[in-house]
């Protein structure tokens, strides 16, 4: 047995209600956060040299997140091989110089993937 | 219930979960549920979800194992906080609104446009996730002649959800990219401006791992106030989830 049409009055309560939400979430949207990543992390010189760096990460509390970041480093010219290490909170990369992302580049993809960067280390440790 | 994660932009996580439901009077209903969540930008993603039923009623219900699809479910969700503690801790919260839309017309689709809107807190210390999560939805239309659900009545209702997962497995992440197996345990509830309500006590099992998870439980009614909805007796689930 089909429902009843909605009245006018029930669809003009609707959209009035989703409205202010739209409203609210578009700007909020477009405005992507300046991320929590550790200024300690940027700081210093703005590309990296090749090599092996060890990003140190937190908020990485599931398997799941495994995927989630590698997926977003994976997506820079010049990294490759990110390998992350949970227990420690751990990701490690290799950088190539002839596209060596800048240290901002990186904590912005950290903060995509929906974790902290808090420091970038040279070598595996 | 919901939850505070977020797939990161241009990640698509697709759901199918199976559930069967056992009502009073050797009543039953088979839901297939598909669900598609994407990040747009950092964190905001947005999610659809479509069930299928076939039931197993009394008339006027859907009687002999009718077919049919329900209606769709639209979501954007805005993670508005995120503190991350150490390696593994962490808190979030997420606001969400969107719409059941008025999918389907037949004895399991309401053929309204309901909005909704909502918030869901997150948090994992250690082993111990905890999911806390609100939603009101505002119901336009006049619900189904036949209820189904206490949310078909046609009154606007609340979900209040609590979900609790304790990690068994591993002691302690490791190196590896073995799959992470949880205990949980979820209280759901559902309250009508009418003055109706459900709540739910489902444990389960979750295993996840990078790219997979897969969750098995339970629904057990715990206390049950419904004018015209047949009781639930038992509910199973099954689901899985992908990561792309």
């Amino acid at each position: 047995m089909l429902a009843t049409t909605p009245s006018i009055g029930a669809t003009f309560r609707a959209r009035l209600f989703v409205l202010p939400f739209i409203l609210l979430v578009a700007p909020l949207a477009s405005c992507q956060t300046t991320g929590h990543s550790s200024p300690a992390a940027i700081a210093g010189p703005t590309s990296l040299a090749d090599g092996r760096y060890t990003l140190v990460l937190h908020g990485m509390s599931c398997p799941k997140c495994i995927s989630n970041v590698e997926m977003q480093l994976t997506r820079i010219q010049g990294i490759t091989h990110p390998t992350v290490d949970m227990k420690n909170g751990f990701v490690r990369i290799d950088v190539h110089s002839d596209n060596a992302p800048s240290k901002a580049v990186i904590a912005n993809a950290i903060e995509d993937s929906g974790f902290t960067l808090v420091e970038i280390r040279e070598g595996d440790n | 219930m919901p939850s505070a994660t977020a797939p990161s932009p241009g990640v698509l996580i697709p759901r199918v979960q199976v559930r069967a439901y056992s009502f009073e009077d050797d009543q039953f209903l088979l839901e297939e549920n598909i669900r598609f969540e994407f990040g747009l930008v950092r964190d905001l993603s947005i999610s659809a979800e479509i069930p299928l039923f076939q039931g197993f009623f009394n008339a006027p219900r859907p009687t002999d194992g009718e077919f049919g699809l329900g209606d769709m479910d639209l979501l954007v969700e805005l993670r508005v906080l995120r503190e991350d503690i150490n390696a593994i801790d962490t808190i979030r919260v997420s606001v969400f609104a969107g719409a059941e839309l008025p999918t389907a017309t037949n004895g399991f689709a309401q053929a309204s446009l309901d909005p909704c809107i909502g918030a869901v807190f997150s948090s994992i210390f250690g082993h111990h996730g905890i999911d806390l999560s609100a939603r009101y939805t505002s119901v336009t239309g006049d619900g189904l002649a036949s209820p189904i659900f206490l949310t078909d009545s046609g009154d606007d209702f609340f979900n209040i959800d609590a979900g609790y997962a304790f990690r068994i497995h591993p002691e302690e992440y490791a190196q590896t990219r073995e799959p992470a197996w949880y205990l949980t345990a979820e209280l759901n509830g559902v309250w009508t401006v009418g003055g109706e309500h459900e709540l739910v006590l489902s444990p389960g099992l979750l295993i996840e791992a990078p790219n997979y998870a897969i969750e098995l439980g339970v629904g057990i009614p715990l206390s049950e106030e419904l004018a015209s909805a047949p009781k639930l007796e038992f509910a199973l689930l099954a689901g899985l989830r992908l990561l792309f």
